[in-house]
Formats: C-alpha cells, sequence, structure tokens
C-alpha cells in the first residue's frame, strides 16, 4: 500500500503582473520501505515538490494538491497536527550540510535537542540516545564528538549528524533533497550507502532528490523524471535506464560519462540550449525547444502521463515515433 | 547519576577553558577594559566596607580639604569625604546604567527577533512605534518623562528605557530577517519545533551579539545621560550621592578645590574608557560565545 500520494500538485509563486506556476501537475507515489528517486534540473521543481510533502514552503507560495501520508490527508491537517507530522512521521535531509546547523549549539545537543523536544525524553535519556544515533551514523568517537561544534566537523561528518537527526524519530518516510550536492564523491558513496543501511534497519522509505542520475540509479527502484514543473518520466529504475522513453530522459542519460568512454576524446553529448525559467513555460511540452525530435504538435500536449511498459510512463505522446526516428538516425 | 556529580567539575573546567581562550587571545582590548570595570564594580559593591566615612557625614571643620591620607579624593564643601561619596554615587549609577540598559536591550531584543521572525502588520506596527521613538529627540523625551514622573533616577531610568529599546528593536530585527532566511531555521520547521523555540533557542543566540557590542556603547551614553540630568538637578536628588551630582556640588569651588568635581569626572572617564575597550574586545571576535 502507499504510504504517500502525491497528486495533482501545483505550487505557483505571485509574480509580476500574475502567478508563475512552478510545479503543474506532479503525481507521486512513495510505497512504504522503497526508495524514490526524483531527479531534474535546478528550477525543475523537485524541492519544492518535496517540500510539499510536510507543508513546509515559502509563505508566499500557493500550493494545491492532494497528498496523503500513510491514509490521511496532509493538506487538511491543523497547525498542531503538521508539527506532528513533521516531527514524527517525516525526517529530511537538506543539501547544504555547513549551513543547517545552528553554529552556537554543539551537534550532540542539537541531536539531543531533538528527542527532548519530540520523543519527550529527559535530559539524560536524550543524551545517552544521542550517543547512541551518532554511532548509529558511523561517526567514531561519539562521545566526544558530541561536544564538537558544527564548524568542527567535514561536510560528511555534519551530513551525517544530519541523518542522525532526521532518523531520530524513526520517520516512515526519509526525504533527502540533495544529500550528496555538497560533498565529494567518495563521502557521497559513503553517505548513500549509510542512507540505504538505516533504510532497511529502519523499514522507511526514502524519497532521493539529486540532479545526479548515477545516484539515483545506484539508490533507487523507481525514479520519477522532472522537467519545468512536470514530471515528464516515470518508472523503474533499470527499466528507465535501459529503455528510456522520453527525449528528455534520454538526453540526460547520454550526458552522464560512461567508463568505456574513459580515456578516449569524446565530447559528451549535452543538452543544447538552457533550462527554461518557471515564467517562460507556456502550455505545451517545456522540453520542445531544446528536443532533437521536436515537431509543431509539441506545443499542444497536455503533459499527463501515458503507460508505456510495466509501470513505466511518459509524458511525450510521440514516444513510439520518437524511437523509431532515432533507431533510424542509426546514432 | 554519575552525571549529577560531574557538574561542579565541568563548571570548573569551563571556567579554565574561558581563561585559556582568554589568554590565548591576548585580546589587550578585553583585558584592560575588564580590568578596570572590574575594579569599579567591585569598588561599588563593597562600598559599605571600604567607605572610610559615611557619604554623607558632615564635617564642617574639615570642609575643603585636599587629597590627603585621612581623605582620598578630599573633603566637600560641608566636609564630607569625596571618596565615600564616589564610591556609594558609583554604587548608585552603576546600578541604575545597567538595570536602564538591559531592560532596553530585553526589551528590545524580544520584540525585535518576533517582530522580524513573524512580520506582517504585527512588524509594521512595533516598527513604526520604534522609528516613532528614534525620531525624537532622546534627551527631549527622557525630559518629558522625568517633567511627567518628577525628578530623580526612577524617571531618568524610566525615560531612557522608553528611548533605550528602539535600537535594540531595529538591531536585532533586521538580523533577524537574515537569520529567518538561514537553512538552520528552516530545519526547526522541518523538525516540528515551535516558533519560540526556533526564535530563542536558535535564531537568538546567533543574532544577539550586536546587540551585546551596541549595549557597551549604550552604557556610556546611558552613564553620561544619568549623570548629565544628576548634574542638573534632574536625577539623584540631595543628599544622595550620584557621580554627576558631586561634580554639580563642586563646581563653584572649581578653582579652589579642584578634587571635588575632577576626580568624580575621572572615574566617570575610566568608566566609559573601560566599557568601551571591553565592547571592542568583544567585537575582535577571538572569544566565542562556546567557550563561555
Amino acid at each position: 500500500m502507499s504510504l504517500l500520494k502525491i497528486e495533482n500538485l501545483r505550487i505557483a509563486f505571485p509574480a509580476r503582473g500574475g502567478i508563475t506556476e512552478v510545479v503543474r501537475g506532479v503525481n507521486l507515489e512513495v510505497h512504504e520501505g522503497e526508495t524514490v528517486g526524483l531527479v531534474g534540473e535546478s528550477g525543475s521543481g523537485k524541492s519544492l515538490s518535496c517540500r510539499s510533502i510536510i507543508r513546509l514552503l515559502p509563505s508566499h507560495a500557493q500550493m494545491t494538491a492532494n497528498v496523503h501520508f500513510d491514509g490521511r490527508d496532509v493538506m487538511a491537517l491543523s497547525r498542531k497536527a503538521i508539527r506532528d507530522h513533521r516531527a514524527h512521521n517525516v525526517g529530511m535531509i537538506f543539501q547544504d550540510p555547513f549551513s543547517c546547523f545552528n553554529p552556537t549549539k554543539r551537534i550532540g545537543e542539537q541531536v539531543a535537542e531533538t528527542l527532548r523536544v519530540n520523543a519527550g525524553m529527559d535530559k539524560s535519556a536524550a543524551r545517552a540516545r544521542a550517543i547512541e544515533l551518532l554511532a548509529s551514523v558511523e561517526i567514531d568517537r561519539p562521545e566526544q564528538r558530541y561536544r564538537a561544534f558544527p564548524h568542527e566537523l567535514s561536510g560528511g561528518m555534519r551530513q551525517r549528524v544530519m541523518i542522525a537527526i532526521a532518523i531520530s524519530a524513526g520517520p516512515r518516510l526519509l526525504i533527502a533533497d540533495e544529500p550528496t550536492t555538497a560533498l565529494d564523491v567518495t563521502t557521497q558513496a559513503q553517505i548513500l550507502k549509510l542512507i540505504e543501511q538505516r533504510r532497511r534497519d529502519l523499514n522507511m522509505a526514502v524519497l532521493l532528490v539529486s540532479h545526479d542520475f548515477g545516484v539515483i540509479a545506484q539508490a533507487c527502484q523507481r525514479v520519477a523524471v522532472m522537467y519545468g514543473g512536470y514530471v515528464v518520466e516515470a518508472g523503474p529504475v533499470d527499466e528507465i535506464c535501459a529503455r528510456p522513453q522520453h527525449p528528455y530522459t534520454r538526453a540526460l542519460l547520454e550526458s552522464i560519462p560512461s567508463l568505456e568512454s574513459a580515456g578516449h576524446h569524446v565530447r559528451r553529448a549535452g543538452i543544447p540550449g538552457q533550462p527554461p525559467t518557471a515564467g517562460e513555460i507556456g502550455p505545451g511540452c517545456p522540453f520542445a525547444n531544446r528536443c532533437a525530435f521536436a515537431r509543431p504538435e509539441c506545443a499542444g500536449v497536455d503533459m499527463s502521463l501515458e503507460v508505456v511498459g510495466d509501470a513505466h510512463a511518459t509524458a511525450c505522446p510521440f514516444v513510439r515515433t520518437v524511437s523509431a526516428t532515432s533507431e533510424a538516425g542509426g546514432a | 547519576m554519575s552525571d549529577l556529580a560531574a557538574r561542579p567539575l565541568m563548571k570548573r573546567r569551563r571556567i579554565a577553558r574561558l581563561w585559556r581562550s582568554f589568554r590565548r587571545a591576548q585580546n589587550w582590548e578585553l583585558s584592560t577594559g575588564l580590568v578596570i570595570i572590574v575594579i569599579m564594580v567591585v569598588a561599588a559593591l563593597l562600598a559599605p566596607y571600604i567607605a572610610p566615612y559615611h557619604p554623607n557625614q558632615i564635617n564642617i571643620v574639615d570642609s575643603l580639604q585636599g587629597p590627603s591620607w585621612h581623605h582620598w579624593m578630599g573633603t566637600d564643601f560641608v566636609g564630607r569625604d569625596v571618596f565615600s561619596r564616589v564610591l556609594y554615587g558609583l554604587r548608585v549609577d552603576l546600578l541604575v546604567v545597567a538595570v536602564i540598559t538591559y531592560l532596553g536591550l530585553i526589551v528590545g531584543v524580544t520584540l525585535g527577533t518576533i517582530s522580524g521572525y513573524i512580520g506582517g502588520w504585527l512588524d509594521a506596527v512595533i516598527g513604526r512605534v520604534a522609528d516613532t521613538v528614534i525620531a525624537f529627540p532622546f534627551i527631549v523625551l527622557v525630559l518629558a518623562v522625568v517633567a511627567i514622573v518628577g525628578p530623580g533616577l526612577k524617571g531618568v531610568g524610566i525615560g531612557i528605557v522608553i528611548v533605550g529599546w528602539a535600537l535594540y528593536f531595529r538591531l536585532s530585527r533586521s538580523e533577524m530577517l537574515v537569520m529567518r532566511e538561514q537553512p538552520f531555521i528552516m530545519a526547526t520547521k522541518a523538525l516540528g519545533y515551535s516558533h519560540l523555540r526556533a526564535i530563542f533557542r536558535h535564531a537568538l543566540p546567533n543574532l544577539i551579539r550586536t546587540s551585546l557590542v551596541y549595549s557597551t556603547v549604550d552604557v556610556v551614553v546611558n552613564m553620561l545621560v544619568i549623570a548629565g540630568l544628576s548634574y542638573l538637578g534632574l536625577g539623584q536628588q540631595a543628599p544622595g550621592a550620584d557621580l554627576g551630582s558631586i561634580i554639580a556640588s563642586g563646581q563653584s569651588y572649581l578653582l579652589s578645590a579642584w578634587w571635588i568635581t575632577t576626580i568624580p569626572g575621572v572615574v566617570l572617564m575610566l568608566f566609559g574608557i573601560g566599557v568601551s575597550l571591553i565592547g571592542d574586545g568583544i567585537t575582535r571576535g577571538d572569544l566565542t560565545l562556546g567557550s563561555l
């Protein structure tokens, strides 16, 4: 059964002369205990989509959606209930481990604070549990680290502490918003492994946001690809990596360097042009002006997902013909 | 638990650590300032024990005596011991200046952080009140309050607090506008913390430093205002002693008995220098709040 179900999520901001829609009808489902990826360029609406799960949007954002968490309507929760929801059901890890800690408080105290506020533990119990949590995210000598200030830890360590805080309440869903973007590649792999380990031990679901398809492919079972505020393709990771249907997904996958190309001077095929800003997107497919297979009809596409295979869906209605052309082109 | 037994030890270790970071910092501004202010505060606190005479004890025979072993700072026109009067005056002035400055700071910072965090109409209302207070000439407003409450340190104190909070409000409000957008404040929301916790536990410790540094300027200004109004007869009332009133009482004897006005004046000046040095020392930032 699905743990999280987002239907027709729309988020808009007031802008000069009206409003600008930045998320345009996103559907997303996360099942109990699975890892779902959300991939897309900056500005594609992926971070906002995740924040909508705990209704943590800027105050001037206008959001409409059906969000159900474990069968409960998140949009209908009272102020008190939404705080409870944030505290107990959903843990969140942010992109930048450098600015997500209070610089004036010891990191151990910041972990313990969560336990005291959200789990109602007393001071010494929270301290003991915080040290356990620090150990569980593989921080060595947790008793000493407890007294460290955020600036005394490396980025990877801070990200571990952030994970410790996020999982402290035993959440059902962990939202990891670009958890590895600010880290170097070795640390990145360790953090992903740690998230995966914690996911298995605690039997929680993970929603992993990234702009790096490599990270997603490594960590997730299912993936949704976002572009310009739409989900353009969704399905099992293996299936999408093997048979990408939407031209954007293809271009994205093609732009990842592979081991075979290492050492050869092969120019990676990038995607021409710039990602559109939210204000520029009109009706139809937002990718049309950068798409190698664009045609006049693209301006009239309604961007709803059409099933093309086993749990695999895409917003591009011309996939059959696109595949045909690209094979005929013999690239 | 063992935690309890360890507490006094931890406290001692903390003080030791603060002392070490203090020595390591080689912050001469801070050390000099602290030495001056600590001596003054201790002298003021111990005034009843170290003052050789009662501050109001009249001894006409010994009037207008210069500094000597019996009267370190001489005597005034009715033979009162100036040293004792300065000690007691300092006691009154330090108490009043500390209370009103930090009362203003507490009110201003509390309103400023809440107002900056919440924004909207609340912010607009408090902000306009603060603007009005700041737009008024400082001394005139204090004098108006003194006129209503009546002469005395109470009126002066109320007047200064009514004016003083506004600048702390502005400082902490603008810092809060920046702080509010910091990821770690958003993280408090993602963790389901209350707004009050976000404001006072997380934002406040990160923005209080500006206000604390400003308060070292404010303390000096307030000290001068109190002394000034007492000098004009609107603050401390006779026969009570305060630096301003002692200076005023010696004014007519300036040429024959310089010590009555000069010495309390020097004390006032030293206080200003000491507090400013502490402020400079804190801004140098070698000492972190964490080492406290």
